[in-house]
Formats: structure tokens, C-alpha cells, sequence
């Protein structure tokens, strides 16, 4: 607090509850509960009649609160009335958060009346009533420690608005608490179902005085005097909230102030709530029979925490970023006592849905605006002062100059009068259109190089056919029309380099064969632009299949062919795309087979086989990196092609691997041909770099994910897009945060297929808290499971197998039992495994985690190759695909198929995900498994003979594995095909290829669908439930 | 007598090139950390001198043993055979795409190499000074008798 707050009253964090607490010091009565208890009351307020005009024009709030005064004044004493008034205004701020504020007044007139009582309630006892509030409530509420969150959340949310304007005009109302109350309600409308309890609750109101103030007292060290219950939600933290105490909060609350609390709360509710936050499960006494059942899954996916955009509405969308827990600690002490990891996991460029595109804002003459200081960009957090002439950053709290063409007056509250043309002030994400200074050399086109293995295996396998025919259908759809450059090179045991200079009737073909010293023939022409040599280009692609189709080649030069890819696009840079279908055999960068020495695995010398062999690799890729040329790599061999030593092109380049082992173009071409189209038509970020800022105090020291660091700070990305995802820790600088709340800011700077240089920036705040128990209930299990992920497979690069699942299961017991220890000391806690609700999934991913392909098992488990390829993999994808890759969706298909009419409407219904055991698969059924890379359609032994015959056609009683799944003519296979493309448009970033099996057909049922089913005993890895098990004794051993 | 000044004065300078190596790494590291200076640079700059800068310690360390300096040499052999031990395995070298991952240990690797640089100049320099003023002593004594 102390360096933000002193400074400047507008405190210009958290709009929200700044400005109150510096305008009335006298805030006790403020208490909000009031508000609270009349949550759908107070909504109504604002509404009657004279209301809903006055609600647009910011200005008119100063003169409407006269009229506004006497309908709720009248039933209280006359200082009360204040607030009321305060109420209506907050409505207008609300534009920002349309959606709450539109719910109001329709909702309002109908209510009329209850509303009223409640300000009434405030009014004879206003210091008293927040706390009794939150109490009395008791028990309804029993259910989610999640929603703890709500109360602070909402309350926020509405007075971001709020407060700025009133602030500034009246100081002297302080009453104007109401208004807080009002818009908490007003946006709860939303949030209804956590509170369902509340206006019955109002009489208790005026119980209960003394609680509240001395827990305030408590929680906020340093400023309590001033507006207390409001910073102090603030700092989210949970306990002023009304809300929260019912919810099991309370637990916490007596821990801390024993005495404070004991008068209402009861003990009881306090247990209450306590075990739900708990899922108990028993394994002391019934050791046998656990039930599986009980256990929680992740089966509606990922659910990003909404804690974190409720309670900061201008915070960016969490598909860009999600942190590890959005209670960021506020002490060193505490970070250690936080067991996982703290971070973020950010993905710059997730696609969003329609509508919610990021909007770019050109600033043209002005310049983009940023702090002095650090550099951080202007954003809805920032504050506006001294009449709208200086701007206060946000991170570093410096004082800047609004710049003259930026200038705006400030309303009366201290907002800006423009904001709404201003989405760089009310948005979390935004773009900026970049000018020159952030131009090292002019923008660089779209560029695509090519880079094909044409040996035997390649031309055998049918590979180049579909990378030809694949590459010329995408054409048309390149990015960067017409500025598109794009270039060819094959190679065998000699390099072919193509001239497709647009004067050509067709391209020519030079042949290098010296490997030692290689060199460019041509100094330009390699690379064309495509839209002028379009002709040239299409000529060769179609003719590229044939070329070679009687090639007998088996050597690769592989290295020398890349060295001379570089040579060609380092003048641009670009992306490149590496097909290679053989080890690397001659020049430089050649590799011998490794790993056929079963000796080596299960010794320390294990992790080596998972590095690159030849530094050649590693040197090159950071020289790509230099020359902004992203690689991607596509793997195709059915032997031994050392992924380990290819990924690294396309891990230090921001690239990704792709792996289709044994491809062969009947069977596995059309998943080819999605991806390559993809890879080659999604949109795509060039020469970029990324930083991400946060507040004084906290830095964030490590990186994961595929990139390179340009500086300490700075990632490298040449080539990035939507399906990229990197994940950061962070740690602190001081041994004690004195602020409230910590803002991060993701910026990427990057060069559009279209020319523009823009900035990407995507701003977020999160609270800061001295309490344990809040990060827990904030953390957010996508992120905390990605980062451990990553820093599993980066543990595997140094280490055994063994030794990554160890420490990836010893974190977990840690944090457990930290939590354990949490509430240890005030409930009989037996048996009971405990831990919060927001990680009920984390032991679950904990064990997908250690039984994914890239750390499962040992050497008979994955193909070497196929271990790396996948790491590769993992260590880019964004949230929600690594959740579904290590919880995939099991779903039974056959009812529906059957049932006459399902149509596309029932389609969610339809999805109903199981649990992953053996159990849930029936005989009689059909069933679809989906990890978002493949489908493993499973046919049960007794399904209908109808089914199977009309999905699969003649060959329905055939050996499944030579079977592929085609449209025959009947309904039922329409609607599975009609499924199945459902489910891979929900999931574009990877084609899920079919692979149909059998029931008892073994071993592949085995090996592609039992293996799968992560809750079963397999082997030597234990199931769901000995994994819990495993877990509570660890837990408890030391606790 | 001149001969064991001379193989101090070669010791000597040998010393200054180990020392001012390793203080250039050091340099060289630093100011990557404070972005001065690119990874790609930084790599370049300092896996240049760590060749020579092995090679004259071995250098050395032979040189010591070949001389009969025992204790001198004693004293250089546990790093001599730490840089073969690091070349061996091929780790001698800074890798520039995980160059800010080892940066901390780098960095501590080299400021202890420093110190043991600089302990052994010390003695270097005393050697020196002792032969020098040994050999001037014995032409005094010559000169007197």
C-alpha cells in the first residue's frame, strides 16, 4: 500500500474501491451489506420511472441524484438518503458492463417496493450491518469455496465506474456507500446463483456491529482507518464480503480472529462449510472400496476460473492469460509455503470467438502511449489526473504527460469524458498499429520455404504427393496477399535448388553436390514473390511428385540442405517447413542411430538420448532464431529419425513438430493435409518478440515453452500463432509487497501477414494476499497444470524418467498437505483428504500427467521418437488442449446414433463425457475417444450388427485396423460423420484421425484404447484411486 | 639463475592472459545479464576464448610439472583436469539457446575460476619476486666476491 496509495488518492489500481476510501474516511457505515442483503432490491431502485433516462449521459449523474434522493430518502432518517441517491448513479458508470446494467431496469419496476426496505435496514443501523449480513445467511450457501470469490468479485465490478465518479464531484457525501451496494447488486443480478439466500436474510441485518470492523483491522495492516471494509476487498480479499462468510469463509475468518467471529457464524456452519470445502474421501476405513465414482473429473473440460475476470472486469480474456492462482502472494514466506508453481501461462494470439475480435487502434501522430519509466502501455488501468493532463502508469506509478493529441477532459469523477472511443482504456486486450521506432528494418512479407526429403522412403511413403498437392490447394489462401514470397529446396544425397523467376515457363533445377562447402547458385529467384510467379510455382508443385517418383536415393543430407535454406531466407527470415522422412546421413548435422541400446535406458545416461546429438543442431537454430526464421518440422519415418535432435530447430524457433510415424498417404494423409493447411493458412505473427511486464516487486525469472530469450526477458518468437501457448514463473524481488494489487502486461510485438507492425497487449491485474488459504481457493488448476507440464518435460531433458514423475508428485503432496496443514489445527480432519476446490482436478492431471507419452513408463512405453515428438508438443500447447490431451473425452455414441431424430441442437447433450475406466465401456456400445489429436472409435462386442454394418459398410466384419471410416449412405453413418466433424471444427488445430477398433482385439485395443484409460491400473502405474491413496499418505506421513 | 626468472616471468604472463580470459567472460556475462549485449554475441565472444584459455592452463600445469614445481603444479591440476573433464563431455562451451538458464551458474562457475586464477597469480608473482631478487642477490654476491 504504502507506495501506491500515498501518492495518489485515486488510487489508481483497483479503480474500483480507491476513491472511496480516500473521500470518506468515515466509511464504516459503507459496509455495503446493506446493498447486499437487498441485492435485488437495490437494483430496482435506480429503475423507477424516473431512472432509466438519466442513466446514459455520464454528466447528468451529478444533477439526477436530487430526484433520485427523495424516493429512497423518504423512508429514512434524512442522512441516509445520500446513499440512495448514490445508488442510481452508479448505473450509468456501469456502460463499461453493459450486460449487468441492462438487467436492472428491466428487472426493477416489478420489485419496487423491497428495495426500499433494505436502504431503510442500512440506515437505523449503518456501522453495524455488514457483518450480521454475511452471517446470518448461514446455510444456504453451504456449497462452493469457489464461490468465496463472488463477493469481492462483484462488488468491484461496479465500482470502477462508481467510485470514479463520485469521487471527484462530492467528497462530501459519504455516504454515497449505497452506491456501491447498488451496483454489487445491480451486477450480481449475474451472479445469481451463489446467492440465492440473500433478501431473506435482511432483518438480521442490524445484529451484529463489532465483528466487522476488527476483522478489517486485522486483514489490512496498513491503512485501516480509512475506508477500511472497501480496501480491504480490494485486496480480494475474500473476508469483508458478505457473501463469504456463509461459504465457509468464515473457517478462515476464526482462525484469524478468534474473537471476532464466535457470536454469529455458529460453529457449526463454520464445519459445515468447511467439509464441503473439503471432498472427503475416506481411504482409512474403506480401504477396499473407495468408490471410483466419487472421485471428481474434470468432465465438462477446462473451466477457466472466472474469479479472476469477475473481480477485475477489464482484465484481459483467460484464453490469453491465466495465472497460476490470482491471489498473488505478498511475502517471500508465503511463497515457499506455495508448493506449485507460480506463473502464468500466456497464449498472445488465441483465436477468439466472433465478435470479440481485439481491437486495433492506430494512434498515428501521437505515438503510442507508454509509461516513461517501464514502458508499460497505456491500459484501462491506468489513472488520469491533474484534470486529464498527466496519466499515472499503472505498474511503476510514475506521473507522465498525456501527450496534446491524446488530452481529454476528465468528468466529474475523474474519468475521461472519451472512454468509451477508447478501447485501449476499457479493454484488456487491445492492439496497437506500431509506428517506424518499432521497426528495425521494413515490415517483412509473408514468407514460406519449403524444405523436402525426396529419398526413397519419402517418395514410397507418398509424403510429397500430399505435401504437392496440399501446398498448391492452399495457395489462395496464403496470408500476406500479394507481398507472399515462397521457395522451394528438396534434397536426397544432393541439394535441388529451384529458380522460379516469373519470366520461367517452368522451374529450373540446379543440382548442388558439394556438401562441405555448400553454396547458392543463383543469388535471387529462389525465393519469388508468389503472386507474380504463380504460374512457375503451380507448375512445380504439380510436377514435384513425379519428379522424383523413381528416385532410389536412401542418403539425406539433411544439415547441408538446411544450412542452404538459411543461406536463402536469412535476408527475409520466414517460416520453414522441414519435411524429413529419413535420418539425417550425410554432411554436416548428420546423426547415427541411438537408442537401440537397452542398456542405456533406466540409467543416468538416459536423458541424453532425449537432447540433441550434434551441437550442429542447437547452433542452428539459434542462428534461424537470429534471422527471424521459424522452423516447423514434419516428421514422417517409420524408423528412427531422432525427433530429439530435428524438434530442436523448431523448439528454439518458436516452431512445432509435427510426427506421422510410418506415414503413409492412404491411411494418414488427410490428418497431413489438415495440418500442413493449417500450419499454412492460420494467421500467423512474424518476427516477433514478446515481453511480459508486471508490477514493482515481483519478476518473473523463467521461461518455458518453445522460443528463444533474446535478452533476460525478451522472447524470440520468428513465427508465431493461435495454437502457441508459453508459460512463465515468476518470483519476488522484496521480501514484503505493500500494494494491493499487482497488474501484469503481456505485450507481442509483431509483424501482421499484412504488413503492419502492431503491438499485441493484454493487460491484467490480480490481487495481492497474505493469506494461504486464499491463493489456494484462487488458483487455477489449467495453469498450474500446464506449468508443471512443462517443467516435467524440461526435468526429463536432465534427468530420468523416474525422477520427473517424482518430483511432479512430490509438489502435489506438498501442496496438499500445506493445505492440510491450513485447517489442520481447528478440525478433527481424521482421515478426510482435503483440498480446495479449485484443485479437485490437480491429482487427477497429476497422474494423466505422469502417464502422458512423454514421461510415462519407461523404455517399452514410447518409441523414443514418439516421446520426444510429443514433448515437443506439450511444451506449446495452450491450456485447454494439454487438458484435453491428458484428460480426453470418452463418449458413447451408439443412443444417439440410433435415436430417429438427433439433430444438430441436442449435439452438447450428446457429448457427455465418462470417466476414463474400463468400466465406463458398456459391450452393446459404441464409443468415441477423443484427446484432440486422434479418434479411437471403440466397437463393443455385442454392439449391434446393424450399426457396425451400416457405419462401416461391407467390410464391417474385417480386422478394424485395415478398415478406414468412410461416409456410406445411410443416416446413421451421415450423423457419425456429421459427429466427428463437429468435433474436429470445435478442436482445429489438430486433425483427429479415426482409428477404429474392436473390442478384444487385441493387442491394439490395448495398445491404442486401454493404455488410454488413465484411471485403470495398467502395468506397472497405479489407477485413479491407488493414486489417491498413494497421494493421502504421503500427505499424511509428515503433516 | 636467470633461467628461473625467466620461467617466472613466462609463468607470469601466462597468468595475466588466464586472469584477464576469465575476467572478459565475466564481463562478457554481466553485461548480457544487464542486455548490453545478444545471446548470439555473447556466445560467440566468450566460447572464442575458452579453447586458448584451456589450452594455456594446460600449458602451464605441464610446465610446472616438467619444471619440477610440485607445489605450483599440485595447486593447477584439479582445475587442468576439470577443463578435461568439461571438454570431454563437450560441455566446455556456452549453449546459446539455454544461455540465460546457466547464466547464474555460468557466472559462478567463471568467478570461482577467477579467484583460483588470481590465488595462483599471487603465488606466481611471489615466485617471481623471490627468484629476481635471488638472481640480483647472487650477481651482488658474484660482484662482492
Amino acid at each position: 500500500m504504502g507506495t501506491e496509495n500515498p501518492g495518489r488518492p485515486n488510487f489508481p489500481m483497483r479503480p474500483s474501491s480507491t476513491p472511496f476510501a480516500s473521500a470518506l474516511p468515515t466509511m464504516t457505515p459503507f459496509s455495503s451489506r446493506g446493498p447486499m442483503v437487498g441485492s435485488e432490491a437495490s437494483n430496482i431502485r435506480p429503475i423507477p420511472p424516473g431512472a432509466p433516462p438519466t442513466m446514459t449521459p455520464f454528466s447528468s449523474a451529478g444533477s439526477s441524484p436530487p430526484t433520485r434522493f427523495s424516493d429512497p430518502s423518504v423512508p429514512s432518517p434524512p442522512i441516509t438518503s445520500v446513499p440512495s441517491a448514490g445508488g442510481p448513479f452508479q448505473q450509468y458508470p456501469t456502460p463499461p458492463f453493459p450486460s449487468t446494467v441492462q438487467t436492472t431496469p428491466t428487472r426493477a419496476p416489478p420489485v419496487g417496493q423491497p428495495p426500499f426496505q433494505p436502504p431503510a435496514n442500512q440506515i437505523s443501523a449503518p456501522p453495524v450491518s455488514f457483518r450480521p449480513q454475511s452471517q446470518v445467511p448461514p446455510v444456504p450457501m453451504v456449497s462452493a469455496p469457489q464461490t468465496v470469490n463472488f463477493p469481492p468479485s462483484s462488488l468491484n465490478v461496479p465500482q470502477p465506474p462508481s467510485e470514479s465518479l463520485f469521487s471527484g464531484p462530492r467528497p462530501n457525501f459519504q455516504p454515497t456507500l449505497p452506491p456501491p451496494d447498488l451496483s454489487y447488486s445491480t451486477t450480481k443480478s449475474t451472479f445469481q446463483p451463489p446467492f440465492p439466500a440473500y433478501p431473506s436474510k435482511q432483518p438480521a441485518v442490524s445484529q451484529v456491529p463489532s465483528p466487522f470492523p476488527a476483522q478489517q483491522g486485522s486483514f489490512m495492516p496498513p491503512p485501516p482507518a480509512s475506508s477500511s471494509p472497501f480496501s480491504s476487498q480490494q485486496g480480494s480479499y475474500v473476508p469483508p464480503p458478505p457473501i463469504a462468510a456463509p461459504l465457509g469463509y468464515q473457517s478462515r475468518d476464526q482462525m484469524q480472529h478468534p474473537g471476532s467471529a464466535p457470536p454469529i457464524g455458529g460453529i457449526q456452519t463454520l464445519t459445515e462449510d468447511f467439509s464441503s470445502l473439503s471432498l472427503a474421501s475416506m481411504p482409512g476405513s474403506i480401504e477396499p472400496g473407495l468408490d471410483y465414482r466419487t472421485l471428481p473429473r474434470p468432465l465438462d473440460g477446462d473451466v477457466e476460473p472466472s474469479s479472476f475476470v469477475e473481480m477485475y472486469p477489464m482484465n484481459c480474456d483467460p484464453r490469453y492469460l491465466r495465472l497460476t492462482t490470482s491471489a498473488i502472494p505478498n511475502s517471500q514466506s508465503l511463497v515457499s509455503r506455495w508448493h506449485l508453481p507460480l506463473g502464468a501461462v500466456v497464449c498472445p494470439l488465441a483465436e477468439a470467438p466472433e465478435g470479440e475480435e481485439v481491437p486495433v487502434i492506430n494512434f498515428a501522430s501521437t505515438g503510442i502511449i507508454r509509461c516513461r519509466r517501464c514502458r508499460t502501455y497505456v491500459n484501462p488501468y491506468v489513472t488520469f489526473t491533474d484534470a486529464g493532463r498527466k496519466w499515472r502508469c499503472n505498474i511503476c506509478s510514475l506521473l507522465n504527460d498525456v501527450p496534446g493529441e491524446y488530452f481529454a477532459n476528465l468528468d466529474a469523477t475523474g474519468r475521461r469524458i472519451d472512454l468509451d472511443q477508447r478501447p485501449e482504456l476499457i479493454k484488456g486486450s487491445v492492439e496497437f498499429v506500431a509506428p517506424t521506432e518499432y521497426m528495425v528494418r521494413p515490415p517483412m512479407p509473408p514468407l514460406y520455404f519449403f524444405l523436402i526429403d525426396v529419398s526413397i522412403s519419402a517418395v514410397r511413403s507418398g509424403m510429397i504427393e500430399v505435401v504437392a498437392q496440399t501446398v498448391r490447394s492452399c495457395l489462395d489462401e496464403l496470408p500476406g496477399f500479394p507481398r507472399t514470397q515462397i521457395g522451394f529446396i528438396t534434397f536426397d544425397s544432393t541439394i535441388h535448388f529451384y529458380n522460379m523467376k516469373s519470366s520461367l515457363m517452368q522451374p529450373q533445377m540446379m543440382v548442388v553436390s558439394d556438401l562441405d562447402d555448400i553454396f547458392v547458385p543463383l543469388p535471387d529467384d529462389l525465393l519469388v514473390n508468389l503472386s507474380e510467379s504463380r504460374n512457375v510455382v503451380e507448375t512445380f508443385l504439380d510436377s514435384l511428385p513425379s519428379m522424383f517418383q523413381d528416385n532410389v536415393n536412401v542418403e539425406s543430407a539433411f544439415g547441408p540442405a538446411l544450412k542452404a535454406a538459411f543461406m536463402v531466407m536469412s535476408q527475409l527470415g520466414g517460416k520453414l517447413l522441414i519435411f524429413q522422412n529419413t535420418l539425417p546421413s550425410l554432411g554436416v548435422g548428420r546423426l547415427k542411430l541411438r537408442g537401440d541400446d537397452l542398456r542405456v535406458y533406466g540409467t543416468d545416461k538416459e536423458h541424453i538420448l532425449r537432447l540433441p546429438e550434434d551441437p550442429f543442431y542447437k547452433q542452428m537454430a539459434a542462428d534461424l532464431t537470429k534471422y527471424q526464421i521459424g522452423v516447423n518440422v514434419y516428421a514422417f519415418s517409420d524408423k528412427y529419425t531422432d525427433i530429439a535432435s530435428l524438434g530442436t530447430l523448431a523448439k528454439y524457433t518458436g516452431g512445432q513438430v509435427y510426427y506421422y510415424p510410418s506415414f503413409q498417404s492412404g491411411i494418414h494423409g488427410e490428418k497431413l493435409r489438415h495440418e500442413l493447411a493449417r500450419d499454412l493458412t492460420r494467421e500467423t505473427a512474424w518476427e516477433a518478440v514478446m515481453r511480459i511486464r508486471c508490477g514493482k516487486g515481483i519478476r518473473f525469472t523463467s521461461y518455458h515453452g518453445n522460443f528463444m530469450l533474446r535478452s533476460t526477458d525478451l522472447l524470440a518468437l520468428p513465427a508465431v500463432d493461435c495454437d502457441k501457448a508459453y508459460a512463465m514463473q515468476l518470483s519476488l524481488e522484496e521480501t514484503l509487497l505493500t500494494t494491493q494489487t499487482v497488474y501484469f502486461q503481456v505485450a507481442l510485438l509483431y509483424t501482421a501477414s499484412c504488413g503492419e507492425r502492431r503491438i499485441r497487449v493484454h493487460t491484467a491485474a490480480a490481487a495481492i494476499v497474505t493469506d494461504l488459504g486464499e491463493m489456494y481457493r484462487q488458483a487455477d488448476t489449467g495453469a498450474i497444470v500446464s506449468l508443471f507440464c512443462r517443467l516435467a518435460i524440461e526435468k526429463t531433458l536432465t534427468n530420468k524418467l523416474d525422477d520427473a514423475r517424482n518430483s511432479l508428485q512430490v509438489r502435489i503432496v506438498k501442496a496438499l498437505r500445506e493445505y492440510r496443514n491450513l485447517y489442520a489445527v481447528q478440525h478433527r480432519l481424521g482421515a478426510r483428504m482435503i483440498y480446495p476446490e479449485s484443485l479437485k482436478f490437480l491429482c487427477l492431471y497429476g497422474l494423466a500427467l505422469s502417464k502422458s507419452v512423454p514421461l510415462k513408463g519407461g523404455y517399452a512405453d514410447a518409441q523414443l521418437d514418439e516421446r520426444c515428438a510429443a514433448g515437443f508438443t506439450m511444451m506449446a500447447l495452450p491450456v485447454k488442449k494439454l487438458l484435453k490431451l491428458l484428460y480426453p473425452s470418452l463418449i458413447r455414441i451408439d443412443e444417439s446414433l440410433l435415436k430417429p431424430s438427433a439433430q444438430a441442437d441436442d449435439f452438447k447433450n450428446i457429448m457427455k463425457r465418462l470417466p476414463l475406466v474400463a468400466e465406463s465401456l458398456d459391450s452393446r456400445g459404441l464409443y468415441i475417444y477423443d484427446d484432440g489429436f486422434r479418434f479411437i472409435i471403440w466397437f463393443g462386442r455385442m454392439l449391434s450388427p446393424d450399426i457396425a454394418g451400416n457405419l462401416l459398410g461391407p467390410d464391417f466384419a474385417a480386422e478394424l485396423s485395415r478398415v478406414t471410416l468412410h461416409q456410406h449412405d445411410n443416416e446413421m453413418s451421415r450423423r457419425l460423420m456429421g459427429m466427428l466433424k463437429k468435433l474436429r471444427e470445435s478442436d482445429p488445430s489438430y486433425y483427429q484421425l479415426s482409428y477404429l477398433v474392436r473390442q478384444g482385439e487385441q493387442p491394439r485395443e490395448g495398445l491404442l484404447l486401454l493404455v488410454n484409460l488413465l484411471e485403470d491400473q495398467m502395468g506397472g502405474t497405479s489407477g485413479y484411486v491407488d493414486w489417491i491413496m498413494q497421494i493421502h499418505r504421503q500427505v499424511q506421513q509428515n503433516a | 639463475m636467470a633461467w628461473d626468472l625467466m620461467f617466472w616471468i613466462l609463468c607470469f604472463f601466462i597468468k595475466i592472459a588466464l586472469v584477464s580470459s576469465s575476467f572478459y567472460q565475466l564481463l562478457s556475462l554481466s553485461d548480457l545479464e544487464s542486455d548490453h549485449l545478444n545471446p548470439f554475441e555473447a556466445s560467440t565472444r566468450i566460447n572464442s576464448v575458452v579453447i586458448p584459455e584451456f589450452l594455456l592452463q594446460g600449458f602451464l600445469c605441464a610446465l610446472f610439472l616438467l619444471t619440477w614445481h610440485w607445489f605450483m603444479f599440485l595447486l593447477a591440476v584439479p582445475l587442468t583436469v576439470f577443463h578435461l573433464m568439461l571438454y570431454l563431455n563437450r560441455k566446455h562451451l556456452l549453449d546459446v539457446t539455454e544461455i540465460f538458464r546457466d547464466l547464474n551458474n555460468e557466472k559462478k562457475y567463471r568467478f570461482v575460476k577467477l579467484g583460483i586464477y588470481l590465488l595462483l597469480f599471487t603465488l606466481v608473482l611471489f615466485r617471481l619476486i623471490i627468484s629476481a631478487f635471488n638472481s640480483l642477490h647472487d650477481e651482488v654476491d658474484e660482484h662482492v666476491f
